[in-house]
């Protein structure tokens, strides 16, 4: 699996422009329904330019295109398939890790600014490591992606390193 | 709201945010809407017989969004969360209830505004830290200028 490693993605765009509907959805999901993110004349009161989504929105940003190949029902007949489609979602390649729990080791986040109403979010992923360790659970593989999220290369909005942990499922 | 500043933060301070308890509806709402299928985290079936998981477990996704809230609500309209950093060591299950902490651990003088470093984590029912992390966070000077948006990095090494 090292080959992964350095593997950086294409810039990917985000299906859809951030909007309202989206961001309100997120704000009552999060339970953060702080008026900045609905009402520009709030936003705008505390120095914002104009209504803005919840600094995390733009990691979620990311969801199956349309028309793209739909992994829930192509892989429908897999009693081992767990539902996660991460990578595939930031543009990298998947790793050959199929029948492994993949749990959430945590996350390094850098937060320039936030996303704004309308605006098309970008990012660009790369592996940044790959690593094994051994572990009371058995031998564990330890994922590590570096995300930039962007409009244009040349403004930043975020930037996420985050951490996957892979085992065997536990007997 | 009052303003925070620099000045009026002092090394042990101390912030929370309580979320909970996190239902099945609360968990499936927010798997649905980031689109995360994963199936540890609505269903139980698999997580328990599959993964050997002993319950539904809490997205990592979901409890950074309340590390976020609690350092947002806390920096104030005038104040900047710059890097939050944190581990998910531990599960929390569908239904504990979340205490989000977080205490400041040291404070550094930049030339445009301050940096607060803090620690932090989420404790659930009984107790037990499952998310330590860290995170900076940049407030006003008391007679200076809100912190700048979009946010601009500190460029020279700070001094307390």
């Amino acid at each position: 699996m090292r080959q992964f490693i350095g593997v950086e993605s294409d810039i990917l765009s985000a299906p859809e422009p951030v909007e309202s509907g989206a961001v309100r959805r997120y704000a009552q999901a999060i339970m953060d329904e702080d008026p900045v993110f609905a009402d520009d004349g709030k936003a705008q009161g505390q120095g914002l330019p104009g209504k803005v989504a919840p600094p995390l929105f733009p990691v979620q940003s990311f969801r199956r295109a349309f028309g793209t190949p739909d992994q829930l029902v192509e892989r429908a007949a897999d009693p081992d398939f767990d539902g996660s489609v991460g990578s595939s979602m930031r543009g990298l390649p998947e790793l050959p890790t199929a029948g492994l729990v993949r749990l959430n080791g945590g996350s390094e986040i850098e937060l320039l600014r936030y996303a704004r109403h309308g605006e098309r979010i970008s990012i660009q992923a790369r592996y940044a490591s790959i690593t094994e360790r051994e572990t009371s659970k058995g031998p564990m593989i330890i994922v590590v992606i570096e995300t930039s999220y962007f409009t244009t290369p040349d403004d930043p909005i975020m930037r996420v390193r985050s951490t996957s942990l892979l085992r065997e499922p536990q007997k | 709201m009052n303003r925070r500043t620099f000045e009026s933060v002092e090394i042990g301070d101390e912030l929370s945010l309580t979320r909970g308890p996190l239902t099945e509806p609360i968990m499936m709402r927010w798997s649905a809407n980031m689109e995360n299928w994963h199936r540890i985290h609505y269903d139980r079936k698999f997580a328990l017989e599959h993964e050997k998981l002993p319950d539904l477990l809490v997205n990592g996704s979901f409890k950074q969004q309340f590390i976020m809230t609690m350092l947002r609500k806390w920096a104030g309209a005038e104040g900047w969360v710059w890097k939050v950093k944190f581990q998910f060591r531990a599960m929390n299950l569908v239904g504990e209830t979340l205490q989000v902490w977080a205490r400041v651990a040291d404070k550094k003088r930049e030339a445009d505004y301050g940096l607060i470093e803090l620690e932090l984590g989420i404790k659930n029912n009984d107790g037990k830290e499952s998310t330590p992390g860290t995170a900076l966070v940049a407030l006003p000077y008391k007679d200076g200028a809100r912190v700048r948006y979009p946010f601009v990095p500190p460029k020279i090494k700070s001094d307390k």
